[in-house]
């Protein structure tokens, strides 16, 4: 009987380990300890002996199914991970094709360097302000201390509107300063605010389109001076080009404000060594601003004594071609989708 | 404004070289725009001796000379055919980068070196057009710097000059600026009186229009040859741009350039004394130099004599009146013309003139006597002639300069500086300005402007002179202090922003279009809209400004589909002007888009499919909904220029309009040539609500489970499913949660003019656990509804 179950032993662990399947391994473990598999034909016997061979015969039993067990959890294991690697095999896809294409929407280059310059300024403290398009005469000229005659008009070239019902004059905004007189009117310091808005000029050429995007900004209090302009419109340059950069302010004219100044800043293209973009002299001229001019407070009610102001106002235009790089103003209003793209 | 450096140092004794002082210019005020060498590409082209021309041994046209170039002998093969041994000619040496481009290098022509190059007129850039080479005056030595023999050594500065700083239009007025800036003096000017020699002819004047013309002054020169001017003078106006015409008309412009003041020179001869300054009758009319009829009227100053007007004040001789080749006596005329008077009429007439920018902006009236005994000088040095007395006429209209009262402790508040009053004084005088302390404590001072400086008014007039003068750049840096606040944000800003961030991330690429459109294209879309005319557009196709975006955004789709641009997903927020019946405009925010091509970009993963109703319509429920925290409403209709059948109007759920949607009509997609079906909106945004009600009704998740059951009917085909959906929520409102449709079929199995239409419903209690009989009795009523209300039938 030793020798039977000897026996069984050889062929049933020679069978699991050339079983080639789950459903064959359960058939060998029924065919070999099932209740009428062929262990328990031979242990059919063990009545018969004596108790030292039944402990025997038992003891060789018992290690039997424990070996049987183990090489069959071994083969199935064997036989499973064949499987996953068939299966891993059969799931192969060609990782080198592209995926699907999702393009993702684009915010317009003059919507993204305006949303960047009024975070700057928001987080100092300056909130937005708007005003509408079009325009009176004494708010884009005259409150801003551009009497009719004014050589200073030729510096806007102005589109006219036929004029409101009660007979003022009405034109497109030549730029963003009209707000300042709208925030201005009727209120009193301490003032202030950024305004971002489209501007408009008869001109087009090259480098001017006749709409364009201008951002104006300004304070009115007490103790306002020319040396926190310049410190305000630092800080903003080195915070919107996102690196330290010489800024200069430069005395010029504007109507509206007294002192004015053009500030420049370094160029980015040669590190201000000359190169075409600042046309050899090292520098970039990118805002305009000044104390508030007396009579732009008087017109719009503050006292000039005791108040001072000061205001800025910077072309879109020009700091998002600087910052981003596109060549070609025109371009901007096309709107051809492949600039939208690549400009995003 | 253009200058010269030699021109400068006339006034001025400065050493700076030109790049310093246009450096200098540029920190005070006046840019420098550009600076010009006039020897530019002629630094190595040198005057030289033709010893000998000889034919080349190896080809018949050519010549092999020998030149003589101070100590050298240089051996040129030569083509022209004017020269001859003993000229002077311009050699251009080996190295020499010409102004024409051309670069000389050494080389052999047909087997013989040349060591150099012959120059014409139009090598050395001096011509156009030029025939053989140069040659030069024989007195000419050589070896001399080509650019010293022909006067081009000069440097030209290219100033801006703003338009407050109109006393700098003039060299002198330059020099003035240099020399505040510098320390250094200027030089004065020749100002002894010029000698009368003819005592009996006597300008006379008439002064009738004193306002227009506060100063004028007239003098008569006899005997005057007109003729060319000399060199330095030809020179002089050549580099700074202005054509030399004769001595008399190139005086009065030198002095017009030297001196910022504008003079004119009338013939004697073509007028009828006396001359009479006075308003133009209305309708006048007056050729003026330009050759042009110019129609005046009664708001006009003109000088004129009994006869006729002669000219337009400060702006333009008249043709009849001026100097020519025959012109042997003169009128000359020194003025100050009122400058508002000047821009009206300048502008009226559309007549720009280096006189009117000039006079416009103001000159120095105080200095027309001294620039009248100059011009005189000049005239009789260079024409001959004999001068009368000068005629001034004081209108008595304009004001000596008023005193401004300034207090350094306030311009040192306002400028963020710490000047003494003495540093600020000193900037001031250096400037011309008369400083008078009106306090014992250096607490006020009076300052009185000089008489071209017509923009010092104010103190800050005089803050600005100061720092300008201390230097802008050593004004210290600080931030303003401001308070904290939480400003009220801008809620067409904040809703504008909200929405360029969802449709950007739904794919959507903005647009920027201009406010202005073509008419023609306005009238298509808004046909009952009257646009705003702008009164002096640029060209037809931006004449109007717009009443809708969708003009101007349809547009810009058409030119992306002409560049092959098929896949479009465009957006524009803006304003749109609106005329009202009142006369009055309003301009509210719309958003607009366009939508058209493929679904998704072409890949090897899916199967092309065009865009359709349904695809706008899904991003604006998405958009809409995230907005307003509820899905819009869309009913039939919108306008003509949409496809009838698929349009649809856009609204809020309380059925507040907001725009439409839909496709564009197959008809204006022929008209204006458009291949590529479009989808098109336009919404208010106004209408949006500024901060969406926060949902805190009812928790719209339930924790007990609900019911997912399906209803399949049969309707007639054109059933609005929008209704039938509507009339199924609205049977039970807080037990159904949901009714979408989730299948619609035609075709075999389906009666012709019929549909399959299946709802799939969630039915769920938010505090119980719905029994069997009540979602039976609640299916039920639900197939009753759409059976009775649709004419349907359950499947």
């Amino acid at each position: 009987m030793l020798d039977a179950l000897s026996r069984l032993r050889t062929t049933a662990l020679d069978e699991l380990s050339h079983a080639t399947s789950p459903a064959e391994l359960e058939a060998i473990r029924v065919k070999t300890l099932g209740k009428k598999g062929e262990l328990t034909l031979i242990l059919r016997g063990l009545g018969q002996m004596d108790n030292e061979q039944r402990a025997t015969l038992g003891a060789q039993a018992n290690a039997f199914k424990e070996e049987f067990a183990q090489s069959l959890t071994a083969r199935m294991e064997q036989l499973k991970q064949a499987e996953l690697t068939q299966r891993l095999e059969r799931e192969w896809v060609d990782v080198t094709l592209p995926g699907r294409p999702r393009p993702p929407g684009t915010l317009h280059p003059i919507t993204k360097a305006q949303n960047e310059i009024i975070a700057i300024f928001t987080a100092m403290g300056f909130p937005p302000a708007s005003g509408p398009e079009v325009e009176s005469d004494w708010h884009n000229f005259e409150a801003l201390n551009i009497p009719p005659d004014h050589p200073a008009r030729e510096m806007h070239d102005t589109f006219y509107l036929p004029p409101s019902p009660d007979g003022r004059k009405r034109l497109l905004r030549t730029h963003t300063s009209p707000v300042q007189i709208r925030v201005m009117e009727g209120r009193q310091p301490p003032l202030r605010a950024i305004a971002p808005g489209k501007v408009f000029r008869c001109d087009s050429d090259l480098t001017h389109t006749p709409m364009f995007h201008q951002v104006e900004g300004f304070l009115v209090d007490e103790g306002v001076h020319f040396g926190q302009l310049k410190g305000l419109l630092e800080t903003f340059l080195i915070r919107f080009f996102e690196r330290p950069l010489p800024v200069r302010f430069r005395p010029s004219f504007f109507p509206f404000t007294e002192p004015s100044a053009e500030v420049d800043m370094g160029c980015l293209f040669c590190a201000g060594q000359g190169c075409r973009v600042c046309k050899k002299t090292g520098w970039l001229e990118v805002l305009g601003c000044g104390l508030i001019h007396p009579n732009v407070l008087t017109n719009v009610g503050i006292d000039r004594e005791r108040y001072t102001g000061f205001a800025f106002g910077m072309g879109v235009e020009r700091l998002a071609m600087l910052k981003y790089g596109f060549p070609d103003l025109r371009a901007l209003f096309e709107n051809d989708t492949r600039f939208l793209t690549r400009y995003a | 404004m253009k200058i010269t450096l030699d021109w400068l140092r006339d006034h001025i004794a400065t050493d700076l070289d030109p790049a310093t002082i246009g450096a200098r210019l540029t920190m005070a005020g006046l840019e420098l725009d550009a600076l010009i060498r006039l020897d530019q590409g002629l630094e190595q082209v040198q005057v030289g001796l033709l010893e000998t021309v000889n034919p080349h041994p190896n080809a018949d046209r050519l010549t092999l000379c020998q030149v003589r170039v101070g100590e050298e002998l240089l051996e040129i093969v030569c083509g022209a055919k004017n020269h001859r041994p003993g000229d002077k000619v311009a050699v251009a040496r080996i190295g020499a980068n010409l102004p024409n481009g051309q670069e000389i290098q050494l080389g052999a022509i047909r087997g013989v070196t040349s060591c150099g190059m012959l120059c014409s007129l139009k090598e050395l850039g001096l011509a156009t057009e030029s025939d053989g080479v140069l040659i030069l005056d024989p007195a000419t030595p050589h070896g001399l710097p080509i650019a010293q023999a022909l006067g081009k050594q000069d440097v030209v500065l290219e100033l801006g000059i703003t338009p407050n700083r109109g006393d700098c239009l003039g060299v002198r007025g330059v020099a003035r600026e240099l020399a505040a800036l510098t320390a250094q003096p200027l030089r004065p000017l020749e100002a002894s009186l010029v000698e009368i020699t003819a005592p009996e002819a006597v300008a006379q004047v008439e002064l009738n229009d004193p306002e227009g013309c506060p100063r004028y002054a007239g003098r008569i020169i006899r005997g005057v040859k007109i003729g060319p001017s000399p060199a330095w003078l030809q020179q002089r106006l050549e580099a700074v741009g202005m054509r030399a015409i004769n001595n008399v008309v190139d005086i009065t412009n030198y002095l017009l350039l030297d001196l910022n003041q504008p003079l004119h020179a009338f013939d004697l001869n073509r007028l009828a004394l006396p001359v009479v300054v006075r308003r133009a009758v209305e309708g006048e009319i007056l050729r003026t130099l330009d050759g042009l009829d110019r129609t005046l009227t009664a708001a006009m100053t003109v000088i004129a004599d009994q006869a006729r007007p002669l000219a337009l004040a400060g702006i333009m001789g008249g043709e009849e009146s001026g100097v020519t080749e025959a012109t042997t006596d003169l009128f000359l005329e020194a003025a100050y013309f009122d400058p508002i008077r000047t821009a009206r009429t300048g502008r009226r007439l559309e007549l720009v003139s280096e006189s009117r920018h000039r006079f416009e902006r103001g000159v120095d009236p105080e200095a027309i006597p001294m620039v009248m005994e100059r011009a005189t000088r000049m005239i009789l040095d260079l024409a001959g002639g004999q001068a009368g007395p000068v005629t001034l006429h004081d209108g008595g209209t304009w004001h000596a300069p008023t005193p401004i009262l300034y207090r350094p402790e306030r311009v040192n508040r306002m400028g963020g500086i710490e000047l003494t009053p003495h540093a600020m004084n000193t900037f001031l005088i250096a400037l011309g300005c008369q400083v008078t302390a009106t306090a014992a404590d250096d607490s006020r001072f009076l300052v009185t402007p000089p008489s071209w400086r017509h923009d010092l008014k104010r103190e800050e007039d005089l803050l600005e002179e100061i720092i300008r003068l201390y230097g802008y750049d050593r004004v210290p840096t600080s931030l303003p202090r401001l308070p904290a606040t939480a400003p009220i944000p801008d809620p067409i800003r904040q809703l504008t922003g909200k929405i360029r961030a969802l449709l950007v991330g739904m794919g959507y690429q903005e647009a920027l279009d201009y406010a202005f459109v073509s008419p023609a294209i306005q009238q298509t879309f808004q046909p009952a809209l009257t646009p705003l005319a702008l009164i002096n557009p640029l060209s037809e196709e931006q004449s109007v400004l717009r009443t809708d975006l969708i003009a101007g955004l349809l547009e810009s789709a058409q030119r992306n589909l002409n560049r092959g641009n098929l896949r479009l997903r465009l957006f524009e927020t803006g304003r749109v002007f609106l005329p009202q019946p009142d006369g009055t405009l309003q301009e509210p925010e719309r958003l607009a888009g366009v939508l058209s091509g493929p679904v998704d970009p072409a890949s090897a993963h899916v199967v092309a499919r065009a865009v359709d109703f349904f695809d706008l319509k899904g991003d604006l429920e998405s958009l809409l909904s995230a907005l307003t925290g509820a899905l819009p409403g869309f009913t039939p209709g919108g306008p003509e220029f949409l496809h009838p059948a698929r349009k649809a109007l856009v609204a809020l759920p309380d059925g507040t309009p907001l725009g439409w949607m839909g496709q564009l009509h197959p008809g204006l997609m022929e008209k204006l040539d458009l291949r590529k079906e479009l989808l098109l909106f336009e919404l208010e945004l106004a209408r949006l609500p500024e901060n969406p009600a926060a949902k805190h009704q009812e928790a719209t998740t339930s924790r007990f489970p609900g019911i997912q059951s399906d209803f399949t009917f049969l309707m007639p085909e054109r059933t609005p499913a929008g209704n039938v959906v509507q009339a199924v929520m609205a049977v039970d409102e807080t037990l159904i949660r949901e009714t979408r449709v989730t299948a619609i079929y035609t075709g075999s199995g389906v009666p012709e003019g019929s549909k399959s239409l299946t709802l799939s419903l969630l039915l769920q209690a938010s505090d119980r656990t719905l029994t069997d009989a009540e979602s039976k009795s609640l299916s039920e009523r639900i197939i009753a509804c759409v059976t009775d209300g649709f004419g349907a039938a359950l499947r």
